[in-house]
């Protein structure tokens, strides 16, 4: 898509969304959107390093669990949420990059297996922190809702804050796509010694983008805990919440601008049949179909929901262009 | 114990050059029938043989079937593919057993043996026994039989095993088959200590990795001497930490090894 239709997509998705979090006061339906929110805000961030430079993060719940917390320990301290946003943001990124570091000398599935030890050990720190509520986690006091204390009486203004969120999100990557940085990270992806040949500082280009997608991580983590008021380690940091993260990222396509949309919007239709959103354990048939779309993704369609409507697109328009005038 | 589904992941790892991140499901999913045999009366210990040869087979259908498609395109397919199967059986598992915790009824072995002051229970006795026979097994096998050497000559070189006229889906086949048939007996012999629930493998999985890893990929003794140091490291962790704690070491030992010495402790390069 070229830049324009892309920003006219996003526009048509925001004032839709926006539409329905301001006429539509259904709080169920409310809170699936915005858990699809922050779900794609978190496939996209994962899509950044594991898709677009191709280094698969199976430990992105760490990031997620940083802005969490972040927001977690400022409003038990009364700190305001607008400062625990940039707090989590920038420990995730430091984070990422104390980790991607040394790490990111690895290749394929050793820095993959990688990132689900580091998370893991965080996973159990965490548990073990008195500081940081050990397996309890924190319950947040309930404020006065204002936009100045992130938290509202009206589930439609969640959304919203989310679907800010999501719009950064997808402009960034636009811009991603186009830049150099996003050049160097697809040369990467197919082949590291020929990009470092002609120049690719390909440990330089992966930390940065490791970095941001943390942050930005860290953000959905952040709005997660203001709309949820808890926060523990099962449903911030545990392995499962960096598996959903990595299976929207899959489901929707690798290294496309909508694929963490479409891979979040079906994971929460899936995950409303299931019962489970988040952390919860569910009766398992939506990680059932999950799995099972995967497989047939990954063995027939490796670019994902959003390849197949790139090849219905391009049907259409051979149609189109076929068709007598 | 780890020792066994650390070769099952080695033997795969090696000759194929692929890593199985489902390889912990199929570990749940053979604790279950285990669960299953025991359920109508049968010792996990005479189940074993029936356990690791349904996980042959289902090692080696899966790889006709999923794993042969995943090899032709780029290796994060391979890394996507398993990881879709892993998803796909915790959910079946959750679906069909529900999470709950399942133990073999009526256990048997539950005597306590005391060698001077040291106290073992006989179940794990059992079970670290039948592993340390299984995996000294598969080492016989891998080493003097005429497919073992086969297998060995493929992790090796594939390009120059393939012009010496071994097939190489027929080895691939095998050698998943029988990773998976480890991780089968060994699901039979965890049940004698340890319960089932759908998400058994992803523990059982990251040790195996980190004794993997240890060891390097690919080495049948490696995974062994790996998985004893692994055992010791958890053990003196839990002591001296703390037991809350004790997988901390374990995974930064992962850490360590792949960023110092990747090829492993005895692997060579």
């Amino acid at each position: 898509m070229t830049p324009r239709s892309q920003g006219l997509a996003l526009g048509i998705v925001v004032v839709a969304l926006a539409a329905l979090a301001l006429g539509y006061h259904n709080a169920f339906i409310l809170n699936l959107v915005f858990v699809g929110l922050i779900y794609a805000v978190l496939g996209q961030s994962w899509n950044w390093i594991s898709g677009y430079a191709g280094q698969i993060s199976f430990g992105h719940a760490l990031f997620f669990g940083c802005g969490a917390y972040a927001s977690a320990l400022f409003a038990v301290h009364h700190g305001s949420p607008w400062l625990a946003l940039p707090a989590g943001a920038l420990v995730a990124a430091a984070l990422a990059l104390a980790v991607g570091f040394p790490c990111f000398a690895l290749r394929g599935h050793y820095f993959s297996i990688a990132t689900i030890a580091v998370a893991a050990i965080a996973e159990i720190a965490v548990n073990n922190i008195g500081a940081l509520g050990k397996a309890n986690g924190f319950e947040m006091p309930i404020l006065a809702p204002s936009l100045a204390s992130l938290q509202f009486n009206d589930k439609g203004q969640y959304v919203l804050v989310a679907l800010a969120l999501f719009a950064i999100a997808q402009v960034a990557t636009v811009t991603l796509e186009r830049s150099r940085l996003g050049y160097y990270l697809r040369a990467i992806r197919a082949n590291q010694e020929a990009a470092a040949s002609v120049g690719v500082d390909a440990r330089a280009a992966k930390l940065a983008t490791f970095g941001a997608g943390a942050a930005l991580a860290a953000l959905a983590g952040s709005l997660y805990a203001q709309q949820t008021l808890y926060v523990g380690p099962e449903d911030t940091l545990a392995l499962p919440i960096s598996i959903a993260i990595a299976l929207v990222g899959v489901v929707g396509g690798l290294s496309t601008v909508w694929g963490p949309a479409l891979g979040a919007l079906v994971y929460v239709a899936l995950a409303r049949y299931g019962g489970a959103v988040l952390g919860g354990q569910g009766h398992g048939l939506d990680l059932l179909l999950y799995g099972g779309l995967i497989l047939l993704i990954v063995s027939w369609r490796p670019d994902g929901l959003a390849g197949i409507g790139r090849s219905i697109r391009r049907f259409a328009k051979r149609r189109s262009a076929e068709a007598p005038a | 114990m780890f020792a066994l589904i650390s070769v099952g992941l080695t033997l795969i790892f090696g000759v194929m050059d692929v890593v199985n991140f489902a390889h912990g499901e199929f570990l749940m999913l053979a604790m279950y029938l285990t669960f299953g045999f025991a359920l109508v009366g049968l010792n996990p210990i005479f189940a074993l043989p029936f356990v690791a040869l349904a996980a042959f087979v289902l090692g080696a259908l899966v790889y006709r079937l999923l794993i042969r498609r995943l090899l032709d395109g780029p290796p994060s397919t391979v890394v996507f593919g398993t990881f879709g199967l892993l998803v796909f059986l915790q959910g079946a598992a959750q679906y069909f057993f529900t999470s709950d915790y399942r133990s073999v009824p009526n256990p048997p072995f539950q005597g306590t043996l005391h060698l001077g002051n040291v106290a073992l229970g006989e179940a794990q006795l059992i079970a670290g026994l039948g592993a340390l026979v299984m995996t000294a097994l598969v080492f016989a096998f891998v080493e003097f039989t005429e497919p073992g050497r086969a297998l060995r000559a493929l992790s090796e070189d594939r390009v120059a095993a393939q012009l010496m006229g071994i097939d190489v889906q027929r080895m691939n086949a095998l050698a998943f088959g029988l990773g998976t048939a480890c991780v089968g007996a060994a699901g039979a012999l965890l049940m004698l200590t340890y319960p089932a629930f759908p998400r058994v493998g992803t523990e059982f999985a990251l040790t195996a990795f980190v004794v993997v890893a240890l060891g390097g990929f690919g080495s049948v003794q490696g995974a062994l001497v790996g998985a004893i140091l692994v055992g010791l490291v958890e053990v003196l962790g839990g002591f001296y930490i703390s037991p809350a704690l004790k997988l901390i070491p374990v995974y930064a030992l992962y850490l360590v090894v792949v960023l110092l010495r990747p090829q492993g402790l005895l692997g060579r390069r």
